[in-house]
C-alpha cells in the first residue's frame, strides 16, 4: 500500500527540528520527510513518487536560500503531478504580494505565521491530510487515528465495509 | 500477490471436497445428498478461509446448485436414475429466488431508510435529541452513548452505526486527558452498543436473517414485532449488565463530561418527508401483529417511497451494502438443497444425540457460535450453524412456535455477541483504527460482553421466551 507522506521544507535546522518534533506523533500512519531547500524538496517529492508513495502535505518556509518557498509552491501547482499536495505557507516573513501570489497560484491550503502556537501545527497537519484524503477519494481506515474526524465524515460512510 | 498458506489450504481443500464427496459413497444418504454434502463442505471451508470474497462463495453455492442440483442440472437424469427415480429437482428458479427473499426485501427496506436518515443527518440528530437525558456524569454518558448506538444499530448497519457515533463522538471524547480511562470507556461503548443492538430487530444485523429465514423454512413465521418482544428486552439488559462491567474496568477519573453534539433538524421539504417515511415504516414493522401485513411488504414502502420523493437516488441505490444480501442468500439457497435432499436428516443420524438433552444441545451450539463467530463473519457462523441445529432441535411443527423458535433464536443471536477479536466484527475494526481503544481493552470487553450475552440469552431462552411467545 502506498503511503502517505508529510514534506517539511525548512532552511534553520533548529526550526525544521521543532517541525519535526511536534509532528511526530503522526508518524505511526503517516510518513514524515524533510528538506532544507527548494532543490532538496524538488528531490524528495520526485523519491517519493517513484516509491510509489504520495505526499499529501507539504510545510514550506518562504526565505529561503535560492529559490524562495513561494516560488516553489507556484512551480509545483504548474506541474500535475504536485496538484493536489496540499500547501501550507509556514513563514514569518512572506509579505503581502508573496502570500497572494502564493493564495492565487498555488492554491496556498493554509497560512501560518511563526512562531506557531501550541498545537496549531499539528491541527492543521490533521486539517490538510484528511482534506488530501476527500479530494483523492482514499480509504481513510488505516488513518482515522489522525485525521480531522469532521472533514472525513462522509468519507469514512463512502470507504466502510458492511456488516458480515 | 502471494496467497498465505491459509487461503492456498482452503483453495484445495474446498475444491477437492466439492469434486470428491459427491462419489464417496456414504450409507445411506441420496446422490443428490452427497452433491449438497460435497457443496457445503465447499461453502464451509471457503467461508472460513476466505480464497474468495465470502459473498462470492454464497454466490458460487447458487450457482452449483443450479448447476448439479436443480432442474437444469447438467446430470438430472443420472441423478434420477441413481435414486431410483425419487429425487425431485427444485426449478431452477427457487435457488435463484433465494436473492430476493422477503427478508432480504426486509433488509432493502431497511438499508433504504438508513441511507436516508444518513443523507438528511437523522441519525446524528436522534443522537444528539437522545444523549440529553443522560446528563453530565461521565458514566451515564457512557451508557446514553451505549444505549443510543443501539437504538440506531438496530434499524440500521452495525458498522454505518459505528462509524456514524464514532465522528460525533470522537472529536469531543478527544479534548479529554489521554491517561483518563473515561476515553476508553467511550471508545468501548460504541461497539459493543453497536454489536448488541443489531440484534433487537430483524433487520439489525444480517444473522438474525439468517434464522427468520431457516424458521420461516420449517414453517414457523417469526413477525418483525415477535422478534423485537423477545429480542429487545434482551438487548436493553446486555447493554446494561455489559455497562456496569465496563465502568468497573474503566473508571473514569473526571467528574463531570459534556456532550455536546452540535446541529439541528433539517426542515427541507425532502427531509420532512424522509422522517415521515421513516416513522410510518418503523410504525408498521412494529404493529405487525397488530395490523397483519408482513414485514417485508412495509418495506416495499421505504423502497418506493423515498426514490419517488426523491429523497434517495440511483446513486445511492447503488451505494447498498449488496455483497450482504448475497451472502445471506447464500447460506438460504443451500438450506433448501440440505432439506430437500435429506442431507440434513442424515447427519443427524450419523451422531447419537439421545444422550444429549436439548438443552445441552442448545448450550454446545450456543458456545460453538460463540467461538466461531469470533474468528469469522458473525452471518456465516450463522450460517453453517443454523441448519444443522434446526435440523436438530426444532420439532415437528406440531410442538408449536415456542419449541421451534426458541433453540434458533437462542443460536442466531448469540454470535452476535462474539466481539473478542478485532476481526471479530467490522465496529470492532473501526473503534480500533480510531486508536482510542488497544487490543486488549476489546479483549477484555469482548470476553465480559460474551458471558454476559451467553448467559442472559440461555436464561431468557428458558424462562422468559416461553411465557412470551
Amino acid at each position: 500500500m502506498s503511503k502517505i507522506t508529510i514534506v517539511c521544507v525548512e532552511d534553520e535546522p533548529d526550526v525544521l527540528d521543532a517541525v519535526i518534533r511536534e509532528l511526530e506523533p503522526l508518524e505511526d500512519v503517516f510518513v514524515i520527510e524533510a528538506a532544507e531547500n527548494a532543490k532538496e524538496a524538488r528531490h524528495l517529492l520526485e523519491q517519493i513518487q517513484e516509491r510509489g508513495d504520495e505526499t499529501a502535505v507539504l510545510f514550506c518556509d518562504h526565505i529561503m536560500p535560492g529559490e524562495n518557498g513561494v516560488d516553489l509552491l507556484v512551480d509545483l501547482q504548474k506541474d500535475e503531478r504536485w496538484q493536489d499536495v496540499r500547501k501550507v505557507l509556514l513563514t514569518g516573513q512572506a509579505g503581502l504580494e508573496a502570500t497572494v501570489k502564493a493564495v492565487n497560484q498555488a492554491e496556498l491550503a493554509y497560512y501560518i505565521a511563526k512562531p506557531w502556537e501550541g498545537d496549531e501545527l499539528m491541527q492543521i497537519a490533521k486539517r490538510e491530510v484528511s482534506q488530501y484524503l476527500v479530494a483523492k477519494d482514499l480509504n481513510p481506515m488505516p488513518y482515522l487515528k489522525h485525521v480531522n474526524m469532521e472533514i472525513v465524515q462522509d468519507l469514512v460512510r463512502k470507504h466502510l465495509s458492511a456488516d458480515r | 500477490m502471494t496467497l498465505p498458506v491459509k487461503k492456498i489450504l482452503g483453495l484445495v481443500l474446498g475444491l477437492g471436497s466439492l469434486v470428491l464427496l459427491p462419489f464417496c459413497g456414504f450409507d445411506g444418504l441420496s446422490p443428490a445428498g452427497h452433491i449438497t454434502l460435497g457443496i457445503f463442505v465447499f461453502a464451509a471451508i471457503f467461508w472460513i478461509t476466505e480464497p474468495i470474497p465470502i459473498y462470492v462463495t454464497s454466490l458460487s453455492v447458487i450457482f452449483f446448485q443450479i448447476l448439479l442440483l436443480s432442474d437444469q442440472s447438467l446430470f438430472l437424469e443420472s441423478l434420477i436414475r441413481l435414486s431410483g427415480g425419487e429425487y425431485a429437482a427444485p426449478k431452477y428458479q427457487d435457488f435463484y429466488g433465494t436473492l430476493a427473499h422477503p427478508i432480504l426485501i426486509l433488509f432493502l427496506g431497511g438499508f433504504s431508510l438508513a441511507k436516508a436518515a444518513e443523507k438528511h443527518a437523522l441519525d446524528r440528530n436522534l443522537t444528539r435529541i437522545l444523549l440529553k437525558p443522560f446528563g453530565t456524569s461521565p458514566v451515564r454518558v457512557a451508557l446514553g452513548v451505549m444505549l443510543v448506538t443501539g437504538i440506531l444499530s438496530a434499524f440500521m448497519s452495525n458498522t454505518a452505526t459505528t462509524a456514524m457515533m464514532m465522528t460525533v463522538a470522537l472529536p469531543i471524547v478527544a479534548k479529554v486527558p489521554a491517561s483518563d480511562p473515561f476515553r476508553r470507556l467511550v471508545g468501548l461503548s460504541i461497539p459493543v452498543g453497536a454489536n448488541i443492538g443489531g440484534i433487537a430487530t430483524p433487520i439489525g444485523t444480517p444473522p438474525n436473517a439468517v434464522a427468520i429465514a431457516a424458521l420461516a423454512k420449517h414453517g414457523t413465521m417469526v413477525p418483525f414485532s415477535t422478534w423485537m418482544m423477545i429480542a429487545t428486552p434482551l438487548v436493553l439488559s446486555a447493554l446494561f449488565v455489559s455497562w456496569l462491567g465496563m465502568c468497573k474496568m474503566f473508571k473514569p477519573e473526571l467528574e463531570r463530561f459534556e456532550l455536546n453534539i452540535e446541529g439541528t433538524f433539517s426542515t427541507s421539504p425532502k427531509a420532512i418527508g424522509c422522517y415521515i417515511i421513516f416513522a410510518c415504516t418503523v410504525g408498521l414493522w412494529v404493529t405487525e401483529k397488530l395490523h397483519g401485513i408482513p414485514s417485508a411488504v412495509v418495506a416495499f414502502l421505504p423502497m418506493v417511497m423515498l426514490p419517488a420523493l426523491g429523497i434517495l437516488d440511483k446513486q445511492d441505490i447503488r451505494s447498498h451494502a449488496w455483497e450482504v444480501l448475497w451472502l445471506v442468500a447464500g447460506g438460504i439457497s443451500l438450506g433448501i438443497s440440505l432439506k430437500n435432499t435429506g442431507l440434513a436428516e442424515w447427519m443427524i443420524g450419523q451422531v447419537s444425540f439421545e444422550a444429549f438433552p436439548p438443552f445441552m444441545l442448545v448450550l454446545l451450539f450456543a458456545l460453538i457460535g460463540f467461538a466461531v463467530g469470533n474468528l469469522i463473519s458473525h452471518t456465516v457462523s450463522a450460517t453453517i450453524l443454523v441448519p444443522i441445529a434446526i435440523a436438530m432441535l426444532a420439532p415437528d411443527v406440531g410442538a408449536g412456535p415456542a419449541a421451534t423458535i426458541i433453540p434458533i433464536a437462542v443460536i442466531g443471536i448469540i454470535v452476535s455477541f462474539a466481539m473478542i477479536l478485532p476481526i471479530s466484527t467490522p465496529p470492532n475494526a473501526i473503534a480500533l483504527s480510531t486508536g482510542l481503544i488497544e487490543s486488549k481493552d476489546l479483549a477484555k470487553v469482548g470476553w465480559l460482553v460474551g458471558i454476559v450475552g451467553i448467559t442472559l440469552t440461555l436464561l431468557f431462552g428458558l424462562f422468559i421466551w416461553p411465557i412470551l411467545l
